[in-house]
């Protein structure tokens, strides 16, 4: 199996040049390293005059570079987790456990055939996808991850934010008329009937919050619950977040909602038509939406960055590295090799019948799992929004692990009990919410 | 005024990616033009028939009217929540008046069975 060179001759003649260009093009990204290494000093005066500047191109790239692990991650997520309740292996051939194979899958959908129908509106079906993959990227820009990491602290982030996640109700109504198909059309408008529908509960839902800490910056919000576990708002606002939780996953058009790609009834929806990268980039929209979903959850309602309790050991240690001089380099220089060998030592000496080279692989992998571990440890202590990073990440991807559970384990619903639900339960069950929790606040904060 | 900066940078830079993504996958894919029938609308593969953007269900129609109404006074809500703390008893009192004509509303599509989907 000679594959990686048969799929080379198989590629077409633009594929051959890219695959060509792109080793070029990363000796060329080093060869920019080491020039930024060497003018760095000028480089660093000019960008820290336009400190702005560099904040803003840190926090775009970084948000929108997340989104694609994080896709990969759900994806695997969703195919190992269901495998596994539904008692089947699941993915277990590429990489450790199978987890590569969402790569994979990224990578095939790359090469596949982008196709136009003959009846396409061609501008409008290149645009769909664009439209609902920025609707819900658009929102990362607001949700704070960590305290001081997030990509804009607004004044109206929660306004803002359904503002852009609503959008991505255009671009499923431009590729169900785009398309030219029958389906296409009628899974469209039935998305959008759905999505428009829940919004209405979904925005009312989150009032009780606005209420409470008169605030819509999610920023604020998340300090607001700083405290004990208590101060969270799921603890004073429950059935606003019951509301939150079901109309969530309607917005993000996950089983038990997710008729919008009821294969049994109207093939794959808005996407029949789709193929190729532009394909890829709806259900790259639909998994970046679940961890989108599951953090404005995590930021609205369980507290966001903050620990449910405090850290019993307060350590912060600061070495001072600067003040080491010529003892940092010999350290940097002499520590690694040193440990690889002391590493690969026990594997070697201890008759285990491996070669030398094979024992210092070993060594290598086991020094750069131990340098990670003592790295992220180094980080942990010395930052405070490391902590909060991983406390967010945390509570976000349980937030995931529930998606994916309610999609193992319920069916659909149908379409007129979706639509009855959410208007004649959800909608007046957000509203006695919202009037609830105003009365409660004039009651408490009446002068007496 | 920092954010309106963001958002439009973020909103360039984030369609070039996807669209530079698209064309990227568009160069390095295989391509052929296949024979009349790649291009027809997929039915499961019978031949279409009839207008595809012809007539379809009135409901989506009043589902969005409903919308558009909710969704307005859903901004108000938002505003009123964030200076409600001034307000107190008036403002909840005019708000409880504003709300319920929209409730009355939508009392008159229930009873008129516009939310029983057909």
């Amino acid at each position: 199996m000679d594959s990686p060179s048969r799929t080379f001759e198989r590629l077409t003649l633009p594929g051959k040049v890219i695959f060509t260009l792109v080793p070029i093009l990363i000796a060329l990204l080093a060869g920019l390293v080491m020039a930024i290494v060497l003018v760095g000093p000028f480089a660093l005066d000019f960008l820290s005059a336009n400190l702005p500047l560099v904040r803003f191109v840190v926090a775009a790239t970084v948000v929108l570079l997340m989104t694609v692990p994080t896709a990969f991650l759900i994806i695997y997520m969703e195919m190992k987790v269901i495998a596994l309740m539904n008692l089947r292996y699941g993915p277990d051939r590429v990489g450790p456990y199978g987890s590569l194979l969402s790569v994979v899958h990224g990578l095939k959908v790359l090469m596949k055939e982008d196709f136009t129908p003959t009846g396409a509106d061609g501008i409008v079906f290149t645009w769909a996808p664009v439209v609902v993959y920025m609707a819900s990227v658009m929102t990362l820009l607001v949700l704070p991850f960590a305290p001081g990491i997030f990509g804009v602290d607004m004044n109206i982030g929660l306004l803002y934010f359904f503002a852009m996640g609503g959008l991505g109700v255009v671009g499923l109504l431009m590729a169900g008329w785009s398309s030219f198909n029958k389906y296409s059309l009628i899974g469209g408008l039935r998305s959008a009937a759905q999505v428009v529908s829940y919004e209405i509960p979904l925005t009312l839902s989150v009032v009780g919050i606005v209420l409470l800490s008169g605030t819509l910056s999610l920023n604020k919000i998340t300090l607001d619950q700083s405290g004990s576990l208590f101060d969270w708002y799921v603890f004073k606002q429950p059935l606003a977040f019951l509301i939150f939780m079901i109309a969530a996953t309607a917005e993000a058009n996950r089983t038990p909602f997710d008729l919008t790609e009821a294969d049994s009834e109207i093939v794959a929806g808005f996407a029949t038509e789709y193929s190729g990268m532009r394909f890829g980039f709806f259900f790259f929209a639909e998994y970046v939406n679940v961890f989108i979903v599951s953090g404005l959850a995590v930021a609205l309602f369980m507290g966001g960055w903050n620990a449910p309790f405090d850290w019993p050991f307060p350590i912060v240690a600061q070495p001072d590295l600067a003040g080491m001089g010529v003892g940092l380099l010999l350290a940097i220089g002499l520590i690694p090799p040193l440990a690889i060998l002391l590493l690969a030592m026990p594997f070697y000496l201890l008759n285990t019948g491996l070669r030398f080279w094979q024992a210092l692989v070993i060594g290598f992998v086991l020094f750069n799992v131990v340098a990670v571990a003592a790295l992220l440890g180094f980080a942990f202590i010395s930052f405070d929004w490391v902590v909060g990073l991983l406390w967010f990440l945390m509570k976000t991807y349980g937030f995931v692990f529930l998606f994916v559970w309610m999609r193992g384990t319920l069916p659909r619903v149908r379409i007129d009990q979706l639509m009855g639900f959410a208007w004649k339960w959800l909608l007046p069950a957000a509203l006695l919410n919202l009037f609830v929790t105003a009365l409660a606040i004039v009651l408490v904060t009446t002068p007496r | 005024m920092t954010g309106i900066w963001y958002v439009v940078g973020f909103a360039i830079a984030g369609v070039s990616f996807v669209l530079v993504t698209i064309a990227m996958a568009w160069l390095i894919s295989h391509r052929n033009r296949g024979d009349e029938h790649k291009g027809l609308p997929y039915e499961s593969g019978i031949d279409t028939y009839g207008d595809t953007h012809g007539r379809f269900g009135l409901s989506f129609y009043i589902y969005a009217l409903l919308f558009v109404a909710f969704d307005i006074e859903v901004i108000f809500i938002y505003l009123w929540a964030i200076v409600f703390r001034d307000l107190l008893i008036g403002g909840f009192v005019s708000m409880l008046v504003f709300v319920s004509i929209l409730l009355l509303g939508l009392a008159y599509a229930w009873r008129k069975g516009v939310l029983t989907w057909r």
